[in-house]
């Protein structure tokens, strides 16, 4: 075997061990041991070099920012929930549906006006912590910020089923304002969902679902007043409270349906 | 069995939507939720992203970024075009994302366009008439392994550190450069590299081998270069002192 077989054989084999002829060459030829030396020297070296380097966070910054504007990254709730609108059209034109969305609208709409009639008053009348106990007994660890897909912490449906009743925690109003009515009809439609098996027996995921939802909508209602008991001035608070409370309208009515469907 | 589906999905969607929106102007309503650290595995991750999930395509970059930046790093040699040329593969990763069905491992998809997005940005730095096949397999008789007939071999033992190294890959051609930076930096085994450059094993291997030549012929020329350096400063100092 001559020095430029010698190599053909490295170049082939690579890192593996060498044939019986090769090593018989090698051990005769200084200059393909010098050779083989210092590549061992230099793979050597190779490996010392860092195979991880942090980068800057600004890169992930930027990428996040490219991936928004070319809209790749997109809510989870609408891509991990739900049908398509046009799935749902059925289940909204039936009869008893169309009365349940009437009687939302009608809530909503008492919302809306409510919640202009506080704003051009310029006045905490939304709901204060006093009228935020009617639906409170929702102070568990939340949902984390919107680019997750968990939802909040899970309610103890068992435990409001189990219990007729209006719960202890759901006080009536004790003054009469324009923006508490709203609250009082929104939580006595409410007691009266607690008590009320919303889904088919063998559905109790369906019903923990809805029951969540109201959870963290109650939860966040309850945020943007006590945001605005501190910040009365914040009309984008309000705003979300407004749209908030139209929520929860929808939500109380889809659930009352579910519920009247039971029986 | 609608009504569970529809309204949670609008209801909860709407809130996110309400929460990320309202952190600027309502900061204090944000600063009360910050985020929690999300814990995938790596398929659970891509199938998440694949649905467009933000948090997974920050977790996959997490996982993925430090090797990714060590490889661009090697590859031009500077933090700015290291960052630009990682920034770029990623997006083409996301962009692609949704066509993944994990025939091969996702990191080596990955480094696959990471390796021929840096490929095409030094084809097009370099001469106008290199052309991509000159990149990946120089010229033999100007850039493969070759021997000086007359010269004597230095012994490269104990010369080699970091520095030094550093600087012969940097002038290593870019198909030896990405393959010596796989195998022998990264770690990656041939069918990996060779699944990575589009190549067969047999090919990762010659280039391997090349690659390591011809840096012992630059390591060698880097010590030689030092040599004549060390004389000259020698010579220098000892006419200033007659």
């Amino acid at each position: 075997m001559q020095c430029k077989d010698f190599e053909s054989v490295l170049a082939s084999e690579g890192s593996g061990p060498l044939s019986a002829e090769a090593r018989e060459h090698l051990g005769g030829c200084s200059r393909c041991q010098d050779f083989l030396s210092d590549i061992d020297s230099i793979v050597a070296a190779a490996r010392t070099l860092s195979s991880e380097v942090t980068p800057p966070d600004r890169v992930w910054l930027s990428l996040r920012a490219q991936l928004e504007a070319e809209g790749l990254i997109k809510e989870p709730a609408e891509t991990a929930l739900g049908p398509s609108w046009w799935e749902n059209l059925g289940f909204f034109l039936k009869p008893r549906s169309l009365a349940t969305a009437g009687a939302a609208l009608l809530l909503a709409v008492t919302a809306v006006f409510l919640t202009h009639t506080s704003r051009t008053t310029n006045t905490v009348n939304v709901p204060t912590e006093t009228s935020t106990a009617k639906i409170t007994g929702t102070t568990g660890p939340s949902a984390p910020g919107g680019v997750t897909n968990s939802p909040s912490a899970p309610v103890d449906v068992t435990a409001k089923n189990s219990a007729p009743g209006p719960a202890p925690s759901r006080v009536k109003v004790l003054k009469p304002s324009p923006s508490e009515n709203a609250s009082t009809t929104l939580s006595e439609t409410e007691v009266d969902v607690s008590n009320m098996r919303l889904a088919g027996a063998g559905n109790a995921q369906v019903d923990a679902s809805l029951r969540q939802n109201l959870h963290t909508l109650n939860e966040f209602i309850a945020e943007c007043e006590q945001h605005l008991g501190k910040h009365p001035e914040d009309e984008l608070a309000r705003e979300y409270l407004n749209i908030a409370y139209q929520q929860k309208a929808d939500l109380l009515a889809a659930m009352m349906e579910s519920g009247r469907s039971e029986h | 069995m609608c009504a569970s589906t529809v309204i949670p999905g609008t209801t909860l969607g709407a809130i996110r939507r309400i929460r990320s929106s309202s952190g600027a102007a309502t900061g204090q309503l944000a600063r009360q939720r910050p985020p929690q650290p999300v814990t995938w595995t790596e398929a659970e991750a891509i199938r998440q992203a694949q649905a467009g999930n933000a948090a997974a395509f920050e977790f996959l970059y997490q996982l993925h970024s430090r090797r990714v930046y060590a490889l661009c790093l090697r590859m031009v040699g500077n933090p700015a075009d290291a960052e630009d040329l990682m920034q770029e593969a990623f997006l083409q990763l996301y962009r692609k994302i949704g066509t993944f069905r994990g025939e091969s491992a996702f990191s080596t998809w990955l480094h696959r366009m990471t390796v021929n997005v840096v490929l095409m940005r030094l084809r097009k730095k370099s001469l106008p008439t290199d052309s991509l096949e000159e990149t990946m397999e120089p010229d033999a008789e100007n850039s493969g392994p070759k021997r000086d007939v007359g010269a004597p071999d230095l012994r490269l033992s104990g010369a080699v550190d970091r520095v030094n190294l550093e600087r012969s890959i940097e002038k290593l051609p870019p198909g030896y450069r990405t393959v010596f930076v796989l195998h022998d930096v990264q770690g990656y085994e041939h069918n990996e590299i060779a699944d990575i450059m589009g190549c067969s094993v047999g090919n990762s291997k010659s280039q391997l081998h090349k690659a390591r030549t011809r840096l012992r012929e630059l390591l060698q020329e880097e010590i030689r270069e030092q040599a004549r350096e060390e004389r000259k400063a020698a010579k220098s100092q000892s006419g200033a002192l007659d």
